[in-house]
């Protein structure tokens, strides 16, 4: 931290941090008199001196009309305060639980700001702390709005949502007001996968059925062949048979049983042959989406966890974690 | 067009009604500055109302730039300076109109409107009549609209949505208003009020050019307001109802002055012959309400002798020529109270030199006038009321005329009106009357002020309207001092005995007005106005410092000063504070009827050892109840989706929360009642 160079950047963020530390984290918040904060605007100065100067024209020409007008300005400036106090106060914000997403994406944080009052809300903006990107919504009577924030994780991993901020200007603009909010929720982050990966790997051989043919001469992967008159339907890839139907060609893939059960497809850390373990987990994790594309039924080693055999989007979710919170 | 309108960009319709706004706030104004910046103020907002209706781009920094030097030399080549009221107002507008091209940011549209609460404010420098702060009132809630519109990013909220939240505001503010207004101490003025600006404004003033009334005479507005406190408010006879302003002595054969005016110097004016004022009888006492004139004198009924009751801080005197002055300019609106002789005589009962300045002419000037007054002496001897009887008989019977277009009068006003004109109207006679008097070696001076007024019969004030504005002279005699002649008198009786005025020539919208409305109607609905005007005047402009300790004598203090103001605000803050605790905590503590009726029912379940998790739907809690409870929770189940129908179906005949509540209590409880045992109905998630 460069304290030298910004002693004043550096202060903020002690004080953010203290300030934080005092926010209870929780996946929905009430806001209340107890954590909303409300302090004037630039704009709310301005005013004050505004008010001042009509004060002393009216004083100084006696005019009474201008001692109305400043009063009155008084007047609503002050009732803004509570109005703008009531745009948030009561106002319930609960935070969906975030889908787990690959590093180098953006993950989406959607917020319900539920409103049970019999007047509507206005003005309602919500954002990360870094970056000060407000987004505005109304919120009807009695109603409910949805708001969607996305910040780009910076490492894989199971880690929290950033602190929120909530604030409004509404009716004025004279006065913010504004309260944090600490999400409980975590969100999982996938390795990226590799861009340009390489083929999967070779099946191993299935214990118990020893002297059986590697199956990475077949030259479809996995125990995938064409489709043949006769073969079950629920041998048919159908993900593949839609790709292909999408494309124009009808042929239609099967699954080779006999494969199946010859070989079986399982993703390592040393199958990728990589020594950087954060460019393996990505390879891992291409592989993963691949053989889930194709339909494979394949497993995952890393180290002391192994995940079972198995296909489809249970097996690549738990995959994934698996190679997230490696 | 309207379809435009509908379809256009949210930015460009907040941009055209900020606009329409402005041009509310500047519009009262037009009278009041110059007019090359009415012109080029109205150029600039129909400008940026083209931009933002085309969607074109904003023009460029320097460009601004350059339009505000524009500005600030032509405010500077009007005004000499750039501070000080007018000029201030000036250049307040066009900083206003010229900041609405620089309409880009949230900061940009702050300034807009600061500036235009200062372009409120500097309307009431001209007027503060009910009319303008009615319509101020309007442009102010068009302001906060545009505001609160401003802070309301998301969507496209309608205009009448920010209208009605910057209503309630302005109408919860209200309180906070009056309080400040009534307790609030008024001050004297921080520093010197500008002197005698005479520009644009009605009224009276130190100087006649003959044909200068003409324009008073159309103006409508009000001048004085008298309540007379004689038995039954009476008021004098009208033919006495003369209030006194400037005495015009000093004459250069076009205009005449004050001897206050610097030009009556000039003229060779030295100490007028001192008042010498006598009175009888008793006095009419009343109490003069006098709009801003922005000139030192007080109008009042001739002739007080004492110095008017004026509020504290101002002090008047009485010049020699029997008006009362003040030493500031009246620049608001004046109360006071004062009692006037309508019996009296003033001026030198002998002929002194001191007189001899009300004989001066100029040189040359009016021959035939001379010329006539040499005949009428020579004629009729030196008596001198003789002279102005004559006078008067050729005024009557000289085939004179009184109207309020007698057209340009050129040099020898007094000589085209005794000879080739014979028309014109007060000033004119009174005029060429003094003239006359004075070429008859007969003292005389031109007396202006108001005569008559009308009643309005709905709060029984006299109002005197600029219209009433009126010259009339005096002529010096012999033993009797200065006596009041109104020549007009003598060319139109009707002017001044029964007040029945010259209609000023009506427009096409008064002649259109006229065949609508009746002018009965017409006339009810100005005094209703006017009544209502006036209650303003009296209970809004004139709420002064001493009205205001008034106000604290009569809740109860005994020697009130501006502290004990701050201290009644302080106690009315404090009060509020307290409310503003109590209304939180009641905030607390409030349910609405459906969250009652809930912890209602779930009273009911914990005494029958039912209790069920407070946060279950109505539906579950029907389905756990017939669980534990078997055949006897029917009831209470059929109540449970009562309930959830009343509260979430579409039906408008279900029952409400109070009908519900009373079911509640009807449900038989007894028979439910479990014997106590841990996990009756158990809790669960979902459902």
């Amino acid at each position: 931290m460069s304290s030298v160079a910004a002693p004043h950047a550096w202060l903020a963020a002690r004080w953010q941090r203290w300030w934080m530390a005092r926010v209870p984290p929780g996946d929905q918040l009430r806001l209340t008199q107890r954590n909303i904060y409300i302090l004037p605007t630039g704009a709310g100065w301005m005013l004050a001196l505004t008010l001042l100067i009509l004060l002393v024209a009216s004083i100084n020409f006696q005019l009474n009309l201008g001692y109305l007008l400043t009063f009155l300005l008084a007047g609503c400036a002050a009732v803004s305060t509570w109005v703008s106090h009531a745009t948030l106060r009561g106002l319930q914000l609960v935070l969906a639980p975030p889908t787990p997403q690959f590093a180098g994406t953006s993950v989406r944080l959607q917020v319900q700001l539920i409103n049970t009052r019999a007047s509507g809300r206005h003005g309602i903006a919500l954002s990360l702390r870094q970056p000060r990107l407000w987004s505005w919504t109304d919120v009807p009577p009695q109603g409910s709005a949805a708001l969607e924030l996305s910040f780009a994780p910076a490492r894989r991993g199971l880690q929290a949502v950033p602190p929120l901020a909530i604030q409004t200007l509404y009716p004025m603009g004279l006065f913010r007001v504004w309260a944090w909010w600490r999400p409980k929720a975590q969100v999982l982050v996938y390795p990226q996968p590799e861009a340009a990966c390489p083929p999967l790997p070779a099946g191993e051989p299935l214990a118990g059925q020893g002297g059986a043919a590697s199956s990475s001469a077949s030259s479809e992967h996995g125990g995938v062949r064409a489709y043949r008159r006769g073969d079950a339907q629920r041998l048919i890839v159908w993900k593949k048979a839609a790709q292909a139907l999408a494309s124009g060609s009808d042929a239609l893939v099967s699954r080779d049983a006999q494969a199946d059960q010859r070989s079986q497809l399982w993703l390592s850390l040393q199958a990728t042959a990589l020594r950087d373990t954060e460019a393996a987990l990505s390879r891992l994790a291409a592989w993963v989406l691949q053989a889930d594309r194709l339909g494979l039924s394949y497993g995952l080693r890393l180290g002391a966890v192994t995940v079972a055999q198995g296909s489809g989007a249970a097996q690549r979710e738990r995959c994934l974690h698996a190679l997230a919170v490696h | 067009m309207m379809q435009r309108l509908h379809s256009l960009p949210r930015d460009t319709r907040d941009t055209l009604f900020l606009l329409l706004v402005v041009a509310c706030c500047i519009a009262p104004l037009v009278a009041h500055i110059p007019p090359w910046a009415s012109v080029l103020g109205a150029l600039l907002l129909l400008w940026r109302g083209a931009l933002a209706w085309r969607l074109h781009p904003l023009p460029s920094r320097p460009v601004i730039w350059l339009l505000l030097l524009a500005v600030t030399g032509f405010t500077l080549a009007s005004f000499r300076t750039i501070v000080g009221p007018d000029a201030g107002v000036t250049l307040v507008v066009m900083l206003l109109a010229l900041k609405t091209l620089e309409l880009r940011a949230r900061r940009d549209a702050m300034v807009v409107f600061f500036l235009g609460f200062f372009t409120l404010l500097s309307n009431f420098l001209f007027s503060q009549a009910l009319g303008v702060a009615l319509m101020m009132l309007l442009a102010l809630l068009g302001l906060l609209t545009a505001l609160v519109n401003a802070h309301r990013p998301a969507g496209r909220p309608s205009l009448a949505s920010s209208l009605a939240a910057a209503a309630r505001m302005a109408l919860l503010g209200a309180p906070i208003m009056l309080a400040l207004f009534v307790f609030f101490p008024r001050f004297a003025p921080l520093w010197g009020v500008p002197g005698d600006d005479t520009t644009g404004r009605s009224g009276l003033s130190g100087q006649m050019s003959v044909g200068a009334i003409a324009q008073l005479a159309l103006d409508d507005s009000v001048a004085l307001r008298v309540r007379f406190h004689t038995p039954g408010g009476e008021p004098p006879p009208q033919s006495a109802l003369y209030f006194r302003g400037p005495v015009l002595s000093a004459f250069n054969g076009r205009d005449w002055y004050a001897l206050l005016q610097p030009e009556a110097r000039t003229l060779g004016w030295a100490i007028p012959a001192p008042a010498e004022l006598q009175v009888q009888g008793e006095p009419v006492r009343y109490e003069m309400t006098m709009e801003a004139s922005r000139r030192p004198w007080l109008l009042t009924l001739d002739v007080p002798a004492e110095p008017p009751q004026l509020p504290q801080g101002m002090r008047a005197q009485m010049t020699p020529e029997l008006q009362w002055v003040t030493l500031r300019p009246v620049t608001s609106v004046l109360r006071y109270e004062a009692a006037s002789y309508l019996r009296f005589r003033h001026g030198p009962r002998e002929r002194t030199p001191m007189l001899r300045p009300y004989l001066q002419l100029p040189p040359d000037s009016d021959p035939r006038t001379r010329a006539l007054a040499q005949s009428m002496r020579a004629e009729l001897g030196g008596g001198a009321q003789a002279l102005v009887d004559a006078a008067l008989q050729r005024l009557r019977s000289g085939g004179y005329r009184y109207t309020l277009e007698p057209g340009a009068y050129g040099q020898n006003t007094a000589d085209t009106f005794w000879f080739d004109r014979k028309e014109g109207f007060c000033e004119h006679i009174a005029s060429a009357f003094v003239v006359l008097m004075r070429a008859l070696d007969i003292p005389a001076r031109i007396v202006t002020g108001y005569q008559g007024g009308e009643m309005n019969p709905l709060d029984g004030y006299w109002t005197v309207r600029q219209s009433d504005a009126h010259a009339w002279t005096e002529v010096w005699m012999q033993e009797r001092g200065w006596v009041r002649v109104d020549p007009t008198g003598a060319v139109a009786p009707g002017r001044i005995g029964t007040l029945q005025r010259l209609q000023a020539p009506r427009g096409a919208f008064g002649t259109a007005l006229g065949a609508v409305i009746s002018p009965s109607m017409l006339q009810r609905l100005r005094s209703v106005w006017e009544a209502l005007d006036n209650r303003w005047t009296q209970w809004v402009l004139n709420y002064t410092q001493e009205r205001q300790l008034d106000l604290l004598k009569r809740l109860g203090l005994r020697d009130p000063d501006w502290r004990d103001l701050v201290r009644v605000l302080g106690l009315l803050a404090a009060a509020a504070a307290l409310a503003g605790a109590a209304w939180v905590l009641r905030e607390r503590y409030r349910l609405d009827p459906w969250q009652r009726l809930m912890q209602e029912l779930h009273r009911h379940l914990r005494r029958a050892h039912l209790a069920l998790p407070e946060h279950l739907p109505a539906r579950t809690m029907a389905r756990h109840l017939r669980e534990a409870a078997g055949a006897d929770a029917e009831p209470l189940a059929d109540w449970l989706l009562r309930l959830e129908r009343a509260r979430y179906g579409a039906a408008p005949e279900e029952a409400s929360p109070a009908e519900l509540r009373r079911a509640l209590r009807r449900l038989p409880w007894g028979a439910l009642r479990q014997p106590r045992r841990p996990g009756a109905a158990r809790p669960e998630n979902g459902g």
